[in-house]
């Protein structure tokens, strides 16, 4: 009994001792914190909000790329304004983003120099408390304590996995921990206390680039120089991730016991599986797998690259013509859709070829597989050498059963796309 | 005054010089015969567009035509005059004269198409197959001499049509088609599926695809032609047996071909084709009409539902398709005929693939 009293104390107390740190962070903190508000310029109304913090005595102030991006995507529509905690606003401009870690730095006009956050150089302990400030669904700044609950596992990019609440319009805050340094920015949440942090090295190396080149530079940041920035992250980074997946062995695994698939064993993509073996009024046996890379990179509100999708599915005819069966074989072809979201000023609409396929690695064995291969592809308009690719092979060698794998790849570069396709091809037969 | 004269010289030995002609004709006529015979000509009621609705063969040498009860030919046509038209014969040759009706006659010669001119109370000449309007009715002139067109030697189709049309043919014919379409919903059903609802499937197809063919016969009626019921009946069913087939064999073809090939091409001409025959023949059958006007109104029926149905399709087409467009035909391993590629060249063809999209980009901008 006195042991559980000795618990609550501590309990309490420990709270007692989280609540004054949390109210002395933000008092000291808040001159430096702002919300970042999108202005539509003809109608003179805000369009989107955020949150932003000062890292610089000169006026820079880091947010997210998706609070800013209608700006970055369409300059002579928004303009970009701060608020402080004193009711302040002005204009800011756009000076440099990372679209990759979701990371923008915008610059206000300061005339003394002014109180910035300090970013942490060490990264936070796992259970560690963190307080994560921001404008929630514009309500007014607060501070949120949460823990620190290490990278999130299936992320390609680093993302923290933050035990606290996070709702928009706190999009660009940051998070900081006891000593009121900087150890991340908001970014996303999926609900019930789980919130995504962008590690602060990101924002460093970020923010170091951006001095470097305003050192030899300072010149104004124009448009074009935005949309190059963003031009070449995706470039980099699709090469990085397709550079992991390529290298990687793939390995072999049976589906339903009958076909041979790639695996590919890397932990940000995640598999999934289902049968219809409970479905005894079916007359197609099927078993579907599908791995899926939810790297969702924000470009704009209906623009999202870089995840990939991959699926397999093996069908058997349980009693029926090979006429039929192949009539219903080929539904589950004809209404393949994109992997990710796109509209028309973003990308061009998608061309197609097909041809029927033997892979070569397994040509002249049991194993082989004779496919209808389809593959298309449609290019992004405003960064060149990028596409989306969308890949469907059915097999077509017997009579009864069948085999079905897709894959959809989004913002690679064309030697890359193809170098996947090829791996990918070659490593599927049955078995 | 002397280039008026003169043209009226003109005028006037010109117009002897044709009285002439004809009385050279006629003297030659009333030389073969006694010239005691009356007049003999045969007037025919014709509709707008020169059906014939009537024939009156006449020997008399005066000829009176109008609404009242006393004339030789009785119009019911309100906007003609109860005594409207009168032909008078004399030496040899037919007068006629508007009886100053109310809305007046016009007459068309044959030889000046589509030119009409007023028929005047003064009685004027009138020639083999001038056609005169009075009222809202026509009336066609014809002699006894007058040449009728070669006679139309049977042609392969006229037996190819009494082979369809026979009624065992018919029978067979749309017996097969609803088969076929029995086999199609059997194909296209995902679920366990009884004979009863495949019947009733195909019974409906049956019906809804004879009423084509009844549609086009029950026109040919009311157009006062033979409306040929079985055999339009027949040639529709067997073109859309036909079609099918067509279509099957397209669809094998683009199974076993690559893309960028001209399969598909060639199978909307092969469409286009037989929807073209088939409305060919259906005008062939159930419509009297020149080999021109036939080719026209097929092309026309043709033109109507293909260009319409692009025209759907074009206007149902977003602005933007998110959603890739591609064959997806595939068949049981029997109809697989074509050897198969391997990885590497599928590899290298489709960097095409990616300098056709990198082209739609930069041309769109």
């Amino acid at each position: 009994m006195k042991v559980f009293f000795t618990l609550i104390f501590i309990l309490l107390s420990y709270n007692a001792f989280a609540d004054e740190q949390a109210e002395a962070i933000f008092a000291q903190l808040t001159p430096s914190l702002y919300q970042i508000k999108l202005i539509d310029k003809a109608s003179g109304e805000k369009s989107s909000i955020g949150s932003g913090f000062q890292i610089s005595e000169d006026g820079i102030i880091a947010t997210n790329y998706h609070v800013i991006s209608s700006y970055a995507r369409h300059p002579e529509k928004y303009r970009i304004e701060y608020l402080d905690h004193q009711g302040n606003t002005d204009e800011m401009d756009l000076v440099s983003v990372d679209v990759i870690n979701d990371l923008a730095l915008v610059k206000r006009t300061v005339t003394n120099a002014m109180p910035y956050f300090q970013i942490s150089d060490e990264k936070p302990i796992k259970g560690e408390q963190l307080f994560a400030l921001g404008n929630p669904h514009d309500l007014g700044m607060i501070v949120v304590p949460g823990t620190y609950n290490g990278l999130k596992k299936e992320s390609f990019n680093e993302r923290i996995h933050f035990t606290g609440s996070i709702n928009s319009g706190m999009s660009g805050g940051p998070v900081v921990n006891n000593k009121e340094k900087v150890v991340g920015i908001n970014v996303a949440t999926s609900g019930n206390q789980i919130g995504f942090l962008v590690p602060h090295d990101k924002l460093v190396t970020l923010f170091n680039i951006y001095k470097k080149q305003s050192e030899n530079v300072s010149t104004l940041v124009t448009h074009d120089l935005i949309k190059q920035q963003i031009s070449s992250q995706l470039i980099a980074n699709q090469n990085k991730l397709m550079d992991a997946l390529l290298n990687n062995t793939w390995q072999s695994k049976e589906l339903a016991g009958k076909a041979i698939i790639p695996i590919i064993d890397v932990p940000f993509i995640r598999c999934w599986g289902d049968s219809n073996a409970d479905k005894s009024d079916a007359i197609i046996e099927a078993v579907v797998a599908n791995c899926t890379l939810d790297e969702n990179t924000f470009i704009a509100a209906h623009f999202f690259t870089g995840n990939i999708e991959i699926e397999f599915s093996y069908m058997r005819a349980k009693d029926l013509s090979d006429n039929k069966f192949y009539h219903l074989y080929q539904k589950q072809i004809s209404h393949a859709g994109a992997g990710n979201v796109a509209s028309k000023d973003d990308v061009t609409e998608y061309q197609c070829r097909h041809d029927l396929i033997t892979p070569e690695s397994s040509a002249n064995t049991t194993k082989a597989m004779n496919n209808k291969s389809i593959l298309c592809t449609r290019a992004y308009k405003d960064y060149v050498g990028l596409f989306d690719v969308l890949y469907l092979s059915a097999s077509i060698d017997k009579n009864q059963q069948g085999l079905v794998s897709h894959f959809t790849l989004a913002g690679v570069n064309q030697k890359n796309a193809l170098a996947f396709t090829s791996k990918f091809m070659e490593a599927i037969s049955w078995k | 005054m002397e280039v008026i004269n003169k043209s009226q010289a003109f005028d006037t030995s010109s117009e002897t010089s044709i009285d002439s002609l004809i009385e050279d004709n006629t003297t030659s006529l009333a030389d073969n015969n006694t010239p005691t015979i009356p007049g003999e000509i045969i007037i025919e009621e014709i509709s707008r567009n020169h059906k014939l609705l009537h024939r009156h063969c006449l020997q008399q040498n005066n000829i009176n035509i109008g609404r009242d009860y006393h004339n030789d030919i009785i119009l019911t046509d309100p906007y003609i005059c109860p005594k409207h038209l009168s032909f008078t014969f004399a030496d040899g040759v037919w007068h006629v004269k508007d009886n100053d009706s109310v809305n007046g006659s016009l007459i068309e010669h044959i030889k000046s198409k589509k030119v009409k001119h007023e028929l005047q109370a003064k009685p004027q000449v009138i020639n083999n197959g001038d056609v005169i309007s009075l009222g809202k009715s026509q009336l066609r002139i014809l002699f006894k001499n007058h040449q009728v067109a070669d006679t139309i030697p049977y042609s392969p189709f006229e037996y190819l049509i009494d082979l369809i049309r026979n009624p065992v043919a018919v029978v067979m014919s749309i017996a097969l088609f609803m088969l076929i379409a029995a086999y199609n919903t059997y194909l296209n059903q995902s679920t366990e599926i009884n004979i009863s609802q495949l019947l009733v499937n195909a019974f409906t197809k049956g019906l809804l695809y004879s009423i084509w063919p009844a549609s086009v016969a029950l026109i040919s009626h009311l157009t006062k032609n033979d409306p040929r019921t079985l055999a339009q009946i027949g040639i529709s069913f067997t073109f859309f047996i036909v079609m099918w087939m067509a279509e099957l064999v397209t669809e094998i073809a683009e199974f076993n071909s690559a893309s960028n090939n001209l399969v598909p091409i060639i199978g909307t001409i092969l469409s286009i084709i037989l929807a073209f025959s088939l409305f060919w023949l259906n005008n062939y059958i159930g419509f009297q009409t020149t080999a021109k006007r036939r080719i026209i109104i097929a092309l026309g029926f043709t033109a109507l539902l293909f260009g319409g149905d692009y025209l759907i399709q074009y206007s149902n087409q977003p602005e933007f398709d998110p959603r890739p467009h591609y064959n997806s035909t595939i068949m049981a391993p029997s109809y697989l005929i074509a050897p198969s590629n391997n990885v590497e060249r599928f590899i290298n063809e489709s960097n095409t693939l990616f300098e056709q999209a990198n082209q739609a980009a930069q041309d769109s901008d």
